[in-house]
Parts: C-alpha cells; structure tokens; sequence
C-alpha cells in the first residue's frame, strides 16, 4: 500500500497536527479536480439512474404514460376553457344594444335617430332595421312565416342596433340609459346577461380545473414515490454497502432523485404528445361545428411556452415525489 | 485509536449485548476478538462501526466519542474505517473493478487516482486482471479478497473484520490471513472477530476473549 496520501475526514491525529494536516490541505487543494470529480459523480448518477429505467423499458414506459396522462387531464382542460373564454369573449365584444323606435316614429324621423346616434363617441356602429325589414327576418328565422303574414298590422317598431366600442359592463349600462332617454326611444335593451352567465360557467371551470389539478399533482406524488419506493427495496443490499463505506444520505438519494425527474420529464413530454393529438382530433369537430356559426373558432394547439411549463413541472413533480419517498424509507434502511 | 470505557450496550428486550467493557488498541495493532456466539462480537463491531450507540460508558474511535456523535458526522466516522464481511456483502450487478471502487467514488475523487487506487488494492490481494470480472465469476476466497480489496482501498486508519475466513478452507484462510497482516504493516488497526482458534493461535497477535459480554481474556493466545 501506498503511504497515505490523502485521508478521509476526521482521520485519527493530535489535534495540532490534525490543524496543521488541514491547513496544508487547504493550501494544496486541487478545487478543479475536486469540481470533476464531483460532476463526474452526478453524471455517474445520472447515467447509472438512465440505464437502470432503460433495463425496463416497459414498466417505465407505463409509469411514465399514467403520470402522463394523469398532467395532461387539467392542462387539456384548461386549454379548452382558455378557446372557449376566447370564444366568450369575441361574443362579448360583439355586445349590441337594440334601441327600439316607437310605432309612430316615421321613417325619416327614425333615420335621424340612427344618425345622432352612430355621431355618439362610445358608439362604433349603429344599423337601421326597419318595421318591414324586422317582419322580414322574423318570417324567415323563427319558423313563423305563415302564421305572421295572417297578422293584419305589422307589430314590430323599427330598430336601431348599436355597436358600442366599450365591453366594460357599466360602460355600456351608462350607454344604455342614455340611448333610452332619446326622444323618439320606446326601449334600450342591452343582454349581456347571457355574457356574464358564461363568465360565471367559466369560472367554475377554472375551479373545477384547479381542484382537478391539485388532485392529480398529489395523486402524481403517490405513484412517483411508489415507484421510488419499489427501486429503493430493489437495491436495499446496495444502499447498505453505500452506507457501510461512508455514503451521506444525500449520496444514497442521488439517483433516486434523477430517476425521479426522469420519470418526471418522460411523463411531460407524454402529456405534450397526448395533449398535441387530443386537440387536433378535437379541433376537427370544433372547426365543423363553428362553421355552422358562421365563425372561423378553431382550438389552437399547446403553446410552447404552456409546452415548457409542463416539462418543467413534471421535473419537478418527479424530483419532489422521488425525493419524499427516500426521505421516508432512508432511514429504514440502516445497515444490519 | 480504539478507546472502550465501561462500554455497555443493553437492548430494549432486556438482552444484555455487553457488560461494562473496557480496552484500548493502538494506532497500527492488530488483535482478534473471540468467543462463542452471543459473547458479544458483533455487539463490538456495530458500536465500533456505529451500527448501534452505547448504552453506557464511553466509546471513542479516533478521538471521537461514538456516543455522541451526531448522525451526519457517522459516513466521515465510517469513511475511516474499512470493513470486511463473512457473507462478502458483494454487488453481483457491479464489476469486480466498480465493487473495489464503490468508497473512493463516495471519497468524490478524480477518475484517474480511484483507477490508480483500485488497481493497487486489487493487485494486494492478487486480482490485478480480474477487474471487469463479475462477483458471481469469482469463486468464494477470491470474492472474499474483493470484498478485502474494498476495505482498504480508500486507505483507512481502522480494518474490521467480521468472521472473515469462516467460509474457507484452511489454505485459503491463511491467505487470507497474510493479506491482513500485510495491511496491518502499513499502520492500519486491524481488528478481526473470530472463533477459529487454531488459526489466532497460529497468528500471535493481541487476543480478547468475550463471554456473555463481559471481557474474560486479553492477551497472547496460548
């Protein structure tokens, strides 16, 4: 054996020479050696963590889907309800105020009114329908056309239908009573409450969305540190060597923790590919069904940085259930 | 090196592991521990090792006092000692060159000395071409001198062994034997339990007798 070049910590001296030990040492310590070593030791880890989840590519595979479908279930749905709150909200600012005319306003009185009013600021856009246009369209869109040609009198007032430019709710109320306040106005309507009602659907989505996730990510927790848990009872006798030689605890979870986050990254880049095909199959519906509505609503695909967020807390939700589960079961693990 | 004062180790059914022991050993020294089973040897190794926490009395190794000492400070206490297993505590899924390595990868040191380090260990106990080999290609006494090739490899101040050559036939025990005392040479603490006692008679180095715990022999063996 070689002379004692360089001795674990805490080796047997005098403590003076154990002092002056130490601080040439300190003087001669190679800290770039020090650093590779260390690197080297997590990228041993690391490869070691990586061939072991490669040993059974089934299993992890299946580990990796269920924490995978597991994050995509609140991030689609999620998704989803950003279109359809997109969606609300292009309805929202095609929020219209119907002003109706009284009876016995004439054409050209009424004209006179559409045009005060299309001269308001708050107004973008404010279109006639007269008495005979308004009978026209109900003939032809509520399925009554028979029936309302039988009526001796038209019923219907003219209708002036105002384009606000503000969405604020009190913006256009504020509007609303001032165009009802026009001479020659029977009635300002404004109907947003269909607008807010979605709002509030929207918003328990969110909750739903949100309870949905904190569920799933505790849920991710348990089968991240099962699986943990079953690698750590795999390699027992190892981890008591480990411990035997002097490994810390933080030695022993090391590659626990990468297999962890690779458990964890494998799972997001799942969730990204399931969540990427879902909408598009989805989409293909949506696209069909807005066509009917004359509108050109299509559910956009993962944004990338959405994309990014998700690998980075799958890592995370990896690492952290890894990380639990050694904590738990480390110091069951005492050499015997 | 080694300090046991008054050392008692009593278990929580009552069973009574050791009784007020007491002894010391010299940096570089080599002693046996014998007795029959239960007397108290492998009680011995685990406090030595921190397996286990005294009971009574005061245990130092090293200067330092086993009793107390906080349980992240136990991997840089157990960093100086080496030990050696009757059943080789081998990994089967790791080369004979990664087994030898395993306490010099924990050390963190650069690549090139733990491979300067391993294949110095490995040729003391006669392996220098056996380290892509696996544990399971060895045959007993050669997996037993891996299993000594890691104790010592990261050099440390104190060896123990537990019962090192109760699965070998004589010739190889000797070996055995001969590596240990090689290792002792160069100023490591050997410490070795065992109840072959035709072969402590054959080595003269310091004996303990333990029985029931108690320390009834410490001395040359006769």
């Amino acid at each position: 054996m070689s002379s004692r070049q360089q001795l674990p910590r805490g080796a047997e001296e005098g403590a003076p020479e154990q002092r002056q030990r130490r601080l040439q040492e300190a003087e001669s310590t190679d800290w770039g050696g020090l650093l590779r070593a260390y690197l080297d030791s997590h990228r041993a880890s690391l490869v070691d963590s990586l061939r072991r989840l490669a040993r059974q590519p089934f299993g992890s595979f299946l580990t990796c889907l269920v924490m995978g479908i597991a994050l995509s279930l609140p991030m689609g749905l999620s998704l989803l309800l950003d279109g359809v709150e997109r969606l609300g909200g292009s309805w929202q600012r095609a929020a219209q105020i119907s002003v109706f005319v009284k009876l016995d306003v004439a054409e050209v009185e009424g004209q006179a009114l559409r045009e005060q009013i299309a001269g308001m600021p708050e107004v973008l856009n404010a279109e006639w329908i007269g008495r005979e246009q308004g009978l026209e369209q109900l003939q032809q869109y509520s399925g009554l056309g028979d029936a309302l040609k039988e009526l001796p009198d038209n019923p219907l007032p003219a209708v002036v239908l105002v384009t606000p430019r503000e969405i604020d709710k009190a913006a256009l109320e504020g509007l609303r009573e001032r165009l009802a306040g026009l001479p020659g106005v029977d009635l300002a309507q404004l109907d947003l409450q269909w607008v807010e009602r979605l709002g509030a659907i929207l918003k328990l989505g969110d909750r739903f969305v949100f309870g949905l996730a904190v569920t799933l990510v505790l849920a991710l927790l348990l089968v991240v540190g099962n699986t943990i848990r079953l690698h750590i009872e795999n390699r027992r006798a190892e981890i008591e060597v480990i411990k035997l030689v002097g490994g810390t605890d933080g030695y022993v979870r090391r590659p626990f923790l990468y297999a962890g986050a690779f458990y964890g990254i494998g799972a997001g880049l799942l969730a990204w590919g399931l969540l990427e095909y879902g909408l598009n199959w989805l989409n293909q519906s949506v696209v069909g069904l807005a066509a009917l509505y004359d509108s050109d609503f299509a559910l956009g695909g993962v944004p990338l940085d959405d994309a990014l967020s998700l690998l980075a807390g799958a890592l995370l939700l990896g690492w952290v259930g890894a990380w639990l589960a050694v904590a738990r079961h480390l110091r069951q693990l005492e050499p015997q | 090196m080694i300090r046991f004062e008054q050392v008692g180790k009593r278990y929580p059914n009552g069973h009574v592991g050791l009784h007020e022991l007491s002894f010391r050993a010299r940096r570089g020294e080599f002693l046996f521990v014998t007795g029959h089973s239960g007397a108290g040897k492998s009680t011995l190794l685990r406090l030595l090792l921190a397996l286990e926490r005294p009971t009574s009395g005061k245990l130092l190794l090293a200067d330092q006092d086993i009793g107390s000492i906080s349980n992240s400070e136990i991997p840089f206490l157990r960093r100086q000692i080496g030990v050696v297993f009757q059943n080789h505590h081998l990994l089967f899924d790791r080369s004979v060159f990664d087994n030898v390595a395993l306490p010099l990868q924990i050390l963190g040191l650069p690549r090139e000395e733990i491979e300067q380090r391993v294949s110095e260990a490995l040729e003391r106990v006669s392996l220098k071409d056996m380290g892509e080999q696996f544990p399971s290609d060895l045959s007993s006494g050669q997996q037993q001198r891996v299993g000594i090739a890691r104790a010592v490899v990261h050099q440390p101040a104190l060896l123990l062994a537990d019962e090192p050559t109760g699965n070998l036939d004589p010739r190889l025990a000797a070996e055995i034997m001969g590596v240990f005392e090689d290792i002792n040479r160069l100023g490591t603490t050997v410490l070795i339990a065992s109840h072959d006692l035709a072969l402590i008679a054959r080595m003269r180095h310091r004996l303990l007798t333990l029985q029931r715990g108690r320390l009834i022999g410490d001395g040359e063996p006769t």
